[in-house]
């Protein structure tokens, strides 16, 4: 059901709504960058100032996001049809979803859980997302591999990895 | 020069240096001949192992995975019809329709010794051309500076993008994240928003494994459910079909010197890439052949034209970088970052500070093409077998060494995070057709414009027009125009052509 909603979603957008909804986020940011004071705090004064560069880029920004979302507005608006390249495949994009969800828990996890527990958990998962089924080997592999990057990290280059925090 | 040579000789035929190019070598063949995983990947998942080496070692290493990469592209294509790096399209005309006659052996053989062959004349103009650029770029003040860099942002942004406002807008966007955290010049606090984990910065690493690898690992879960290809390789009966002869070398020579110098050149020009090394060869290869209709049925100067152009790429790529401070492409901006996370300034000055190592790096560059000609030409077998592990193997480690990666650079969880976030970033960009290459050299090459700006603003005073007053300053500004009105000329012809197709579909 939730891949049958994205892919819903995802087949009402293009290329143009999503240059309209990036373009139109970039310039708001800009025109914050442009406008608020105290963005900059502390520092010795030079002649440039601190804020230059940053208002600069943000013009550029505004002025090529102009460039980019006003030709895909008015497509929009127009209706006109599609180029190739303006289609978005939707096909795999629940895959995405799922793989940014495992990838947000480890990195909660890893505090917690620490780089030895969450780490098999991680690799397991994203390797039956990407239709493994070879489970004696993935399981191996989601064993060993962590441990030698956590031993090797902490032994060869003194690197060491979150430990389990109970 | 020469005595430098010989001594980067002498410093790099030592244990350390010989077996990281050959672990790079390995890696790189490995992760070029898999379909889907390109050289950006190995290099930005190998470089922080190389933060705890010496340079030399850890440079070598990187470099060797980046040619060997570029090779190992090849092999897929031959063998599978599957490119693995883009530069291999053409390859993969020619090379499958040798490899579906049985001559797989001969395809694979040529594209390694045209490989080997580009590189080595590229890297021998890299050697010899470097160095008197960089005293010619050495005269250059600050003002120059700045506009050179106003140069490689237009010419990057223009060149780089689906189209000009995309290329340049990605490049922008690079130099806002590059803004954030304490300026060095002032000690300002920029646009942290009052997030105090924002104080330093975004850190380097994090940000380029998240815009450059980790949305290839997100394009393989979202083509998770295509089948995947076993790398076999058919062995003929009839031993010539299996080698390329002496004779066949020498007949396909001329075409690999022309290919090479063509990928010589473009690689020396920012934002063009081995992909557009490999087209402009292969048409000049066929424009000039007695037999053009053999190309894409099993040509070997096609094979032959492709691989030496988009090799010679790999060491022209590194003049304006080593000379100019200007990362031409997404490869050698990680390179530079590589440069200087070891405290080694890539630019002008490298061939006076860093005299050692530069030249032991170039030996290296050499010595790359030896190993890689060795252990490519009697690990085929090898290198098939490990190259079709199947994606749920690969992908889920890549997904750790990203991690790991990450965290390597600060000890922090905090970069973890912002892997996350320019992860998510760097596949929003590819959907809307930015550019990450763009963004990644924006990023690096925003505080040399800061500082370079920031020391041109004291030399002239209140003065601004004597900004505009050096003939130098002006020449960058011409190419600046220039390159962003060819973009434009360029992408306006695609555009009409890909309207013309839509219309007749």
């Amino acid at each position: 059901m939730p891949n049958r909603c994205l892919q819903i979603a995802v087949r009402v957008m293009t290329r143009r709504h999503l240059d309209v909804i990036l373009c139109s986020a970039l310039i708001l940011a800009s025109v914050l960058i442009l406008t608020l004071d105290g963005l900059a705090l502390g520092g010795v004064e030079t002649q440039l100032g601190s804020m230059l560069m940053p208002r600069v880029v943000a013009t550029l920004i505004i002025l090529f996001s102009l460039m980019i979302g006003l030709p895909s507005l008015r497509g929009l608006l127009q209706d006109r049809p599609l180029l190739p390249t303006e289609v978005i495949e939707t096909e795999g994009l629940d895959g995405v979803m799922i793989y940014i969800v495992i990838f947000t828990a480890y990195w909660w996890a890893l505090p917690i859980l620490g780089f030895l527990v969450a780490t098999p958990a991680v690799i397991f998962a994203v390797a039956v997302l990407l239709g493994g089924r070879s489970w004696l080997p993935m399981l191996s592999m989601s064993l060993i591999t962590p441990t030698v990057i956590f031993y090797g990290c902490r032994e060869l280059i003194r690197v060491y990895l979150p430990e389990w925090s109970f | 020069m020469f005595s430098n040579i010989f001594q980067g000789f002498v410093t790099v035929l030592s244990v350390g240096p010989l077996l990281g190019i050959m672990l790079g070598v390995c890696v790189g063949i490995v992760f070029g001949a898999i379909p889907g995983i390109s050289a950006i990947m190995a290099i930005a998942i190998i470089l922080p192992l190389t933060f705890y080496v010496d340079p030399i070692v850890g440079i070598t290493m990187l470099l060797a995975v980046y040619k060997a990469g570029i090779y190992g592209g090849s092999i897929s294509a031959i063998l599978i019809n599957t490119p693995g790096a883009a530069a291999s399209f053409l390859t993969s005309l020619d090379g499958h329709a040798l490899a579906r006659s049985g001559k797989a052996g001969k395809a694979l053989c040529m594209a390694l010794y045209a490989s080997v062959t580009g590189e080595m004349l590229a890297t021998l103009v890299l050697i010899f051309v470097a160095a008197p650029i960089s005293l010619i770029s050495l005269q250059a003040g600050p003002i120059e500076k700045v506009w050179l860099l106003v140069f490689a942002f237009t010419v990057v942004g223009s060149m780089t993008g689906e189209s000009v406002p995309r290329g340049l807008l990605s490049c922008c966007l690079g130099m806002m994240f590059a803004m954030v955290g304490m300026s060095s010049l002032t000690g300002a606090v920029r646009l942290t928003f009052g997030i105090p984990d924002l104080m330093s910065g975004f850190t380097f690493l994090p940000v380029l494994i998240g815009v450059l690898v980790m949305p290839e690992v997100i394009d393989a879960v979202r083509r998770r459910k295509t089948p995947h290809q076993d790398l076999v390789l058919k062995v003929s009966d009839q031993p010539a079909d299996n080698r390329v002869s002496l004779r066949e070398y020498r007949s396909v020579l001329g075409t690999i010197i022309k290919s090479s110098g063509i990928g010589t050149v473009v690689g020396a020009l920012p934002g063009l890439g081995s992909s557009a090394a490999a087209f402009l060869a292969y048409g000049e290869a066929k424009r000039s052949s007695k037999a053009p209709e053999e190309f894409g049925k099993g040509s070997l100067h096609g094979i032959a034209a492709a691989e030496s152009s988009n090799n010679a790429v790999c060491g022209s790529s590194m003049i304006p970088m080593l000379t100019l401070s200007i990362p031409g492409d997404d490869v050698t901006a990680l390179l530079m970052g590589a440069f200087l996370i070891h405290g080694i300034t890539p630019g002008p000055t490298i061939f006076y500070e860093h005299t050692d190592v530069i030249y032991a790096i170039f030996a290296g560059f050499l010595l790359v093409d030896l190993f890689l000609l060795v252990i490519a030409r009697f690990g085929f077998p090898l290198w098939m077998r490990v190259a079709s592990v199947p994606p749920y193997f690969i992908f889920p480690c890549v997904t750790v060494f990203a991690v790991v990666g990450a965290f390597t650079a600060n000890q922090s969880l905090t970069d973890v995070m912002i892997l996350m976030v320019f992860t998510l970033l760097g596949y929003g960009m590819r959907l809307v057709g930015l550019n990450p290459a763009a963004f990644i050299i924006g990023f690096i090459l925003m505080p040399l414009l800061e500082q370079n700006l920031d020391q041109a603003v004291s030399i002239v005073g209140g003065d601004y027009l004597r900004m505009l007053s050096s003939p130098i300053g002006w020449i960058f500004i011409g190419l600046s125009v220039l390159s962003v009105v060819s973009a434009i000329r360029s992408n306006r012809r695609g555009r009409r052509r890909m309207a013309a197709f839509a219309a007749a579909e």
